[in-house]
């Protein structure tokens, strides 16, 4: 199994920050060396990001001190605003996609994950390359009690227009206090 | 007039090549091809020593009655190779600095793509279109 560290607390420094970027380049590399097909690097990658998520959410909770989310729509923009500034210094644009209040795209103007990577291989058309985030934040939300479906829906890599990661909030948040016996 | 600019691997053998299109194109390769001699030979008379930028270039190789041939190496043993107009007088060396230092430049990034394994061909855009924009410019 490989681990893969975090470099969170040191991203204020330039040279980090490419370290970082080279790191996961490398990451993404070797599992396509790995397997063979791109479905299974994808998943190895969410499967990667979920193990991050759960631990760094303690980590983003603790530093940003923000209070409780009261709904879905507050979650996305702290997920945007807050957690993506931290942790990748960009900002994406949220909107809601649905009137059911419950679906999330993210775009993402800045992706400093693919500073490097100019456009995917011919053989590796279908690679989500940032598909790491997308366990992030599944893996995040999942132990504040929120189920999610996160997937990239738009990838600039893959020659769409923009890059937009797609939050699906599964069930109600666990947001109402507990009914008092009258 | 910038006519042709080459990338040698460390090995001698070429990552990329970009030549104005003449009828003549293999004359360039060929020229560019015997310039690699002078590099080695230019490489082994400095010494273990390369750590200046002044020692990275390594300047105007051997003149042509048609072309100028201008070396860079760096201290991966990548070499760079441009074939210049000899009628364009214009050009200074620092000039010729800059453009090998954009190529330098241009290659480090290559280099940091993952996808991109040290010793392939160089297939990528942003390369090209830095390419071009050196012998637009010089035009």
């Amino acid at each position: 199994a490989m681990e893969v560290i975090w470099w969170g607390r040191e991203r204020r420094k330039l040279s980090s920050r490419e370290l970082f970027v080279l790191t996961y380049g490398a990451l993404v590399a070797q599992l396509c060396k790995d397997y063979e097909k791109d479905e299974d690097v994808n998943t190895f990658l969410d499967r990667m990001g979920y193990g991050i998520g759960v631990r760094l959410i303690d980590d983003f909770l603790a530093r940003s001190a923000v209070k409780k989310c009261r709904s879905y729509s507050e979650t996305a923009d702290m997920i945007a605003q807050v957690a993506f500034k931290m942790y990748l210094g960009v900002t994406p644009s949220v909107s809601c996609s649905n009137t059911a209040g419950n679906e999330f795209s993210l775009i993402l103007d800045k992706n400093p994950l693919v500073d490097f990577v100019e456009e995917l291989p011919a053989e590796r058309a279908s690679l989500c390359y940032c598909n790491l985030l997308c366990g992030v934040i599944r893996g995040a939300l999942e132990m504040v009690h929120l189920a999610a479906e996160v997937t990239f829906l738009q990838d600039r890599l893959k020659g769409d227009a923009v890059t937009e990661i797609g939050i699906t909030f599964l069930r109600k948040a666990e947001d109402r206090k507990h009914k008092r016996n009258k | 007039l910038l006519l042709s600019v080459v990338c040698f691997a460390p090995q001698n053998y070429p990552l990329y090549i970009r030549s104005v299109p003449t009828e003549n194109e293999l004359k360039f390769h060929y020229t560019v091809h015997t310039s690699l001699d002078v590099v080695d030979e230019k490489i082994s008379a400095m010494g273990k020593a390369l750590v200046d930028q002044r020692e990275l270039y390594l300047g105007l190789l051997y003149p042509t009655e048609d072309y100028k041939v201008y070396g860079y190496v760096t201290n991966s043993r990548v070499k760079f190779v441009m074939v210049v107009d000899s009628s364009n007088t214009a050009l200074r060396d620092n000039e010729i600095r800059s453009m090998f230092r954009k190529l330098h430049n241009s290659y480090t990034d290559i280099m940091c793509n993952p996808f991109y394994n040290p010793g392939d061909r160089i297939h990528s855009r942003a390369f090209d279109s830095m390419v071009n924009s050196m012998m637009m410019q010089v035009c």
